[in-house]
C-alpha cells in the first residue's frame, strides 16, 4: 500500500503546493476520520514551519494523528511520553563515554527526529519542558558546549489534557507562545464513531496511510510558503488585530510580536489551500483563533477548556470589530 | 432608462413642481399659467416628454407666452413681478418636457431657483416656507443622484439604495444648517418687492370699499379666517356677543350700488372723535389680523372715539395716523400687515345723532330713492306697514315681514338690471346686503330716513376676548328715529347673520392661524433686534445684586462656561470628522470593483452579514451551495488578486467580469420566476 514519495515538481506553483497539501490531508483523513478542518490546520501549521499543541482528553486520536502525519509526509518519527521523572537528557540525548577511544561521544536522544510527538507535555518537570521548548525554538540542541542541529524539517506535535491538571506542571505562557497553533480534535461525530466500530477489523489505522510526500518536498513547501506575497494592507490588518488584543479590556496581555509573525506565517500557508500566491484578509481570519487563542492572557481566572473557549470568543469579537482591508 | 435615472428625473420634476407651488400659493398667478404648468408636470411625472427634440417649435410657444404676458403688463392688467414669475414657471414647464440631458437638468434647477425667488417676492406665507424646503430637498437629492450617476459607467446599475442613506443625512444637515443660518446670520428684511402679500388660505378680505354692489356670489360667509380680535372693557363675559361691529355706512343707492353723498377726507390725527361720548362708553382694544385686508377701523356699534393706532409692517411696529372718511369710516393712513388700535363705543341703543347735525347733502340722501325703482317696492311697503308712521315700529314691522317671507341664500344669479326688485319679486331669496337694501329702500319710500351699514355681526369668546371671522361680514340698516338718532334694525333672518362655516373647519383654521402667527413672528418679522434678543436669552447680562457691599463677580456665569465647552466639543468633533475625511484612503480600483460586485449581489437579494467581506461572502455561498456561487467565485478571485496579489485589473476587465456576473444574476432571477419561488434568502450568520 505504501507508495514511493512523489517529489514536488521542479517549478513550485500554488497549484502544485495545494495538491501536495491536499494529498497529505487526504492520507491523514484515512487515519483520523471526520475532522477535515483540524487536519487542514495541522498541515497548514506543518507547512508554515510551526509546532502544534493538541489539547484533548485521552483517546480521541492525538497520537494516531501525529503518527499518520509522520508517515504521510515520510518523516522520521519519535514519540516521547512525558512523565514526572523524565530528565532533559532523556529527550535531548547525552554524552556517552566511549571506552575504546576513551572519548565522550554524543548519543542523540529521541528528539533527533523530523517529527516528534511530545505526549502529555505538561506532566514533565519544567526543566525537561524548557529543554524541549528551547530545541523547538532554535531547531538545535546545545549540550556541554557543543551544538547539535536537529534534522530538518523539524516539527513537534505536543499534547496535553485540558481537564486533568493533577500532578502536572502547566506550561508557562512564554513557552505556550512557541506553538504556532493550539487546537483540539474533539470527539468524532456519532456516525464516524459507529463507522469505526464496524470497519475497524483489527488492522491498525496507520496501515491505511500512504507516504505521499517527503522531507525534501516539505522543506521546499515551507520555503515557498514563507515567500508568499503579503500585501501592506494585510500586514496592517494583522498589526491592527494585535493592537486590538493589547488594548482589550478583558485581556491582561495581548498578542506578542512573535504572535504577529506566527499569524503571518500561518496565513501564508493557509493561502496555499486556495492555490493563491498571496495572502488575503480571509487567510488571516481563518487561522486567527487557533494561532492566537493560547497567546493571549485572560483577565478572568478561568482555566482549561472554558478559558480556551473564552479566548476564542474574544478573538472572534475582535475580528468582527477590526475592519478588514477591502 | 436606468432605475436611478428615472428616480432622479421624478425628483427633479417634483422639485420644480414645489418651486412653482411656492409661487402659486400667493394666489396671484394667472389661472391659465397654473393650468399649463400643472399639465406639463403631470406629463413629465408620467415620463412623457413631448417637447423632446422640438426645441425650436416649443421656444416659439414660449415666445408667444412672453408676448402675451408683456402685453398684459403694458396694458396694466398684470403686475410685472407676477408676469415674470408666471414666465419662469412656463420656462420650467417647457424644460421638464424636453430631452432629459445634463443641460436640461441644470436649466430645470435654475428655473426652480427663479421660481422660489419669485415666490418670495409674491408671498411670504407659511406654505411658501414649506414648499421652499421641499424644493430644496428634492432638487438637492436629484442633483446628488446626477453626480452619482455620472460616476457609474454606462450600463451598470446606479447604487441608489446605498447612496440614499448618506444623502438623506446630508440633506437633513443642510436643512438644519439653513435654519441655523437663518436664525444667526445678520439679515435685511425680505419680501420688500412685489405686490403686498396676501394670506395663504385664499383671499379673505372684509371688502370695505367706497361702494357696495349687489350681485356676485357670497363666498365670504363661509370663510372662517379670523380677521379681528377684540378685548372689551367692561367685559360682557358672554360666550356669544352677537353684536354689530360697524365699519362704515352708505347713504346713496343708484339702483345697483351703494355709495356716499360726501366723499370727504378728514385730517390725519392720532385720535378721531365721531360723536361726543358719554360717561358709560365701552372700551375696545382691537387687533386687525393679516386676513382682514382693508384699512378701515371697525368698532362696536355705535363708535364714539377711535385712535391710538399702531401699524405692524415688515419693518416693525409704529404709531400711525388715522382719518375720517365719508360714511363715518375711519381709515389708517398706511397699509400694513396688521393693526392695533383702541375704540370707545356708545352702549347699545341709539346714536343720539340729529339730522340737522349732518351735512345737507347727506340729509337729502337719507330719503333719496333711485330713479326707476320698481313701483311695486313702495306699494308693497305701504301694504305691509298698513298705516304705521312711527319709524322704529315701521322698520321692525318691515324687517319681520322680510325675515318671514324671504329666504336666505349665498347662491346668487349675478348682475340683474334691478337687484332690489329681482330680490323682492322674482328670486325671493338673497343675502344680507339684499335684505338690508330692501329694508332701507322700503323705509325711504314711506318717507322715513334710513341708511345701509356694513361691518361684522357676531363675536366668539376666546380667552379673555372675542374674535370675528371673515365669514361674519354683514350688512344691516340704520333707521333714523327723531330724538333718538340712528337705530339698528336687521332684516336678515337671525340664523344667517354670523359666520356660516363648519365647526371642524373653524378649528382647523384656528390651528393654522396659530402656526401662521408663529411663522409671522419667528420668520417673517424676525429681524436683527430679535437676533440680539435671542443672543441675550442665551447669554443674559449679569444682574448686579442690589446690595452694594457685594462686588460684582469677575468670572463669567456658569452658562457661559457651558456654552464655551459645548462650542469646543462641537469644534473638536468637526475637526475630527474633517481630518478623518481628508485622511481617508482613496478607494482603489479593485475596491471599487468589489463595491460594484457587492451592490449587484445586494440587488439580487443575496443576504450579507454585517461587515462580511466579499471574500467571506464568496466562501459562505460556496459552502451553502448557493446558485450564484459558481459565477461569483472567479469574480471574487480576480478581485483578491487585484487587491492583495499585485495583479491589477486590466483595462475593461472589470466591466467584462461584472457583465458575466450580471448575466448569471439575471438567469438566476429567470429561473426563480419560472419556479415561482422567492429567491433563497441566504442565511446571514
Amino acid at each position: 500500500m505504501n507508495q514511493p514519495a512523489r517529489a514536488l515538481s521542479p517549478v513550485p506553483s500554488p497549484a502544485n503546493a495545494r495538491s501536495a497539501m491536499e494529498r497529505i490531508a487526504t492520507e491523514l483523513g484515512r487515519a483520523v476520520q471526520g475532522k477535515p478542518t483540524q487536519l487542514q490546520l495541522v498541515v497548514t501549521s506543518l507547512v508554515a514551519g510551526g509546532h502544534v499543541l493538541l489539547e484533548d482528553v485521552p483517546g480521541v486520536g492525538k497520537t494516531t494523528l501525529a503518527e499518520a502525519l509522520a508517515k504521510a509526509c515520510g518523516l522520521s518519527f519519535a514519540r516521547i511520553q512525558f512523565t514526572a521523572d523524565l530528565m532533559p537528557s532523556d529527550v535531548l540525548g547525552a554524552q556517552v563515554f566511549h571506552a575504546q577511544t576513551a572519548t565522550f561521544q554524543f548519543r542523540p536522544g529521541p528528539l533527533f527526529r523530523q517529527l516528534v510527538l511530545a505526549d502529555e507535555l505538561n506532566r514533565a518537570p519544567p526543566r525537561t519542558q524548557s529543554a524541549l521548548l528551547e530545541a523547538m525554538a532554535q531547531g538545535q540542541v546545545s549540550l556541554d558546549g557543543a551544538t547539535h542541529a536537529l534534522p530538518g524539517p523539524f516539527s513537534v506535535v505536543a499534547t496535553q489534557n485540558p481537564v486533568d491538571f493533577s500532578g502536572t506542571y502547566p506550561l508557562p505562557d512564554s513557552q505556550l507562545d512557541r506553538f504556532m497553533v493550539r487546537m483540539s480534535l474533539g470527539h468524532p461525530t456519532p456516525e464516524v464513531e459507529a463507522g469505526l466500530l464496524v470497519t475497524r477489523d483489527g488492522t491498525p489505522p496507520l496501515d491505511a496511510v500512504a507516504t505521499v510526500s517527503g522531507p525534501e518536498e516539505l522543506a521546499s513547501l515551507r520555503a515557498y510558503a514563507a515567500a508568499l506575497r503579503l500585501d501592506a494592507s494585510v500586514a496592517d490588518y494583522v498589526v491592527r488585530l494585535a493592537t486590538a488584543t493589547r488594548s482589550h479590556g478583558d485581556l491582561d496581555r495581548g498578542a506578542s510580536t512573535r504572535a504577529v509573525l506566527a499569524l503571518g506565517a500561518a496565513a501564508r500557508a493557509n493561502a496555499l489551500w486556495e492555490a493563491r500566491d498571496f495572502v488575503t484578509p480571509g487567510d488571516v481570519r481563518a487561522v486567527l483563533v487557533p494561532c492566537w487563542s493560547h497567546r493571549v492572557l485572560l483577565r478572568s481566572a478561568v482555566q482549561g477548556v472554558s478559558a480556551r473557549d473564552e479566548a476564542a470568543h474574544l478573538l472572534e469579537e475582535i475580528a468582527r470589530k477590526v475592519p478588514a482591508p477591502r | 432608462m436606468r432605475k436611478g435615472t428615472r428616480l432622479r428625473l421624478v425628483l427633479r420634476d417634483l422639485g420644480s413642481g414645489f418651486a412653482f407651488a411656492s409661487m402659486a400659493v400667493s394666489g396671484q398667478l394667472p389661472v391659465w399659467s397654473l393650468a399649463l404648468y400643472g399639465l406639463a408636470l403631470v406629463l413629465a411625472l408620467m415620463g412623457k416628454r413631448p417637447f423632446a427634440h422640438r426645441v425650436k417649435l416649443t421656444a416659439l410657444l414660449l415666445l408667444a407666452v412672453a408676448v402675451t404676458l408683456g402685453t398684459n403688463v403694458l396694458a396694466g392688467s398684470l403686475n410685472l413681478v407676477v408676469a415674470a414669475c408666471a414666465f419662469a414657471g412656463l420656462i420650467s414647464a417647457q424644460r421638464v418636457l424636453s430631452t432629459p440631458d445634463a443641460a436640461t437638468d441644470g436649466q430645470v434647477h435654475l428655473s426652480g431657483l427663479l421660481m422660489v425667488a419669485g415666490g418670495a417676492a409674491l408671498s411670504g406665507e407659511l406654505i411658501y416656507g414649506l414648499f421652499l424646503i421641499l424644493f430644496g430637498v428634492m432638487a438637492s437629492i436629484a442633483l446628488a443622484l446626477g453626480v452619482v450617476e455620472a460616476a457609474v459607467p454606462e450600463g451598470e446599475p446606479v447604487p441608489v439604495r446605498s447612496v440614499m442613506g448618506p444623502l438623506a443625512r446630508g440633506v437633513t444637515f443642510a436643512v438644519l444648517g439653513a435654519v441655523a443660518f437663518f436664525i444667526f446670520f445678520p439679515r435685511l428684511n425680505w419680501n420688500m418687492i412685489g405686490p403686498t402679500a396676501s394670506p395663504g388660505l385664499g383671499v379673505a378680505t372684509a371688502g370695505f370699499s367706497n361702494s357696495v354692489r349687489l350681485g356676485g356670489s357670497g363666498t365670504i360667509k363661509d370663510n372662517p379666517r379670523i380677521v379681528l380680535r377684540a378685548t372689551l372693557s367692561p367685559d360682557p363675559e358672554r360666550d356669544s356677543l352677537n353684536a354689530y361691529w360697524v365699519g362704515r355706512t352708505y347713504d346713496v343707492f343708484d339702483g345697483q350700488e351703494w355709495s356716499n353723498a360726501r366723499q370727504a377726507s378728514g385730517p390725519f390725527e392720532f385720535m378721531t372723535t365721531l360723536r361726543p361720548g358719554r360717561d358709560n362708553l365701552v372700551h375696545q382694544r382691537m387687533e386687525l389680523m393679516p386676513a382682514y385686508g382693508a384699512r378701515t377701523l371697525v368698532a362696536l356699534e355705535t363708535p364714539s372715539r377711535l385712535g391710538n393706532a399702531f401699524i405692524n409692517t415688515q419693518r416693525g411696529s409704529r404709531r400711525t395716523h388715522i382719518s375720517e372718511q365719508g360714511g363715518g369710516e375711519v381709515r389708517f393712513r398706511d397699509t400694513g400687515i396688521s393693526y392695533t388700535y383702541e375704540a370707545y363705543s356708545l352702549p347699545p341703543g341709539s346714536t343720539g345723532d340729529e339730522v340737522r347735525d349732518l351735512p345737507p347733502e347727506e340729509q337729502d340722501a337719507l330719503l333719496a330713492i333711485p330713479d326707476g325703482l320698481d313701483v311695486r317696492v313702495a306699494q308693497t311697503a305701504a301694504r305691509v306697514l298698513n298705516g304705521e308712521r312711527e319709524p322704529l315700529a315701521a322698520a321692525q314691522k318691515l324687517s319681520a315681514w322680510l325675515q318671514r317671507e324671504y329666504k336666505y341664500t349665498l347662491e346668487l344669479g349675478g348682475d340683474v338690471a334691478d337687484p332690489v326688485a329681482d330680490f323682492l319679486f322674482q328670486r325671493k331669496e338673497g343675502h344680507c346686503e339684499h335684505f338690508a337694501t330692501a329694508l332701507t329702500l322700503m323705509l325711504r319710500t314711506q318717507g322715513m330716513r334710513a341708511r345701509l351699514a356694513t361691518g361684522f355681526f357676531g363675536g366668539e369668546r376666546v380667552t379673555g376676548g372675542y374674535v370675528i371671522r371673515a365669514g361674519d361680514a354683514h350688512a344691516w340698516t340704520h333707521v333714523f328715529v327723531p330724538g333718538q338718532g340712528f337705530v339698528t334694525v336687521d332684516a336678515t333672518p337671525p340664523s344667517h347673520r354670523a359666520s356660516q362655516s363648519s365647526r371642524v373647519l373653524e378649528q382647523l383654521v384656528s390651528l393654522y392661524e396659530a402656526v401662521e402667527s408663529q411663522w409671522r413672528n419667528a420668520v417673517l418679522e424676525y429681524n436683527f433686534r430679535d437676533q440680539m434678543d435671542a443672543v441675550r436669552t442665551v447669554f443674559p447680562r449679569q444682574r448686579h445684586k442690589a446690595k452694594g457691599d457685594e462686588a460684582p463677580s469677575r468670572t463669567p456665569p456658569p452658562r457661559a462656561w457651558g456654552a464655551a465647552l459645548l462650542a469646543a466639543v462641537a469644534a473638536y468633533a468637526l475637526w475630527r470628522t474633517l481630518s478623518r475625511y481628508l485622511a481617508r484612503e482613496r478607494p482603489l480600483e479593485a475596491t471599487r470593483f468589489a463595491d460594484a460586485v457587492e451592490s449587484m449581489l445586494a440587488s439580487a437579494r443575496v443576504a450579507r452579514a454585517d461587515g462580511e467581506t466579499l471574500e467571506a461572502l464568496d466562501a459562505r455561498l460556496g459552502k451553502e451551495g448557493h446558485p450564484l456561487a459558481s459565477a461569483l467565485a472567479p469574480v471574487t478571485r480576480r478581485y483578491l488578486e487585484a487587491r492583495f496579489g499585485g495583479r491589477p485589473l486590466r483595462q475593461g476587465e472589470a466591466q467584462q467580469l461584472l457583465s458575466t456576473l450580471r448575466n448569471a444574476v439575471a438567469m438566476e432571477a429567470q429561473r426563480l420566476a419560472r419556479e415561482g419561488t422567492r429567491p433563497p434568502r441566504a442565511r446571514a450568520s
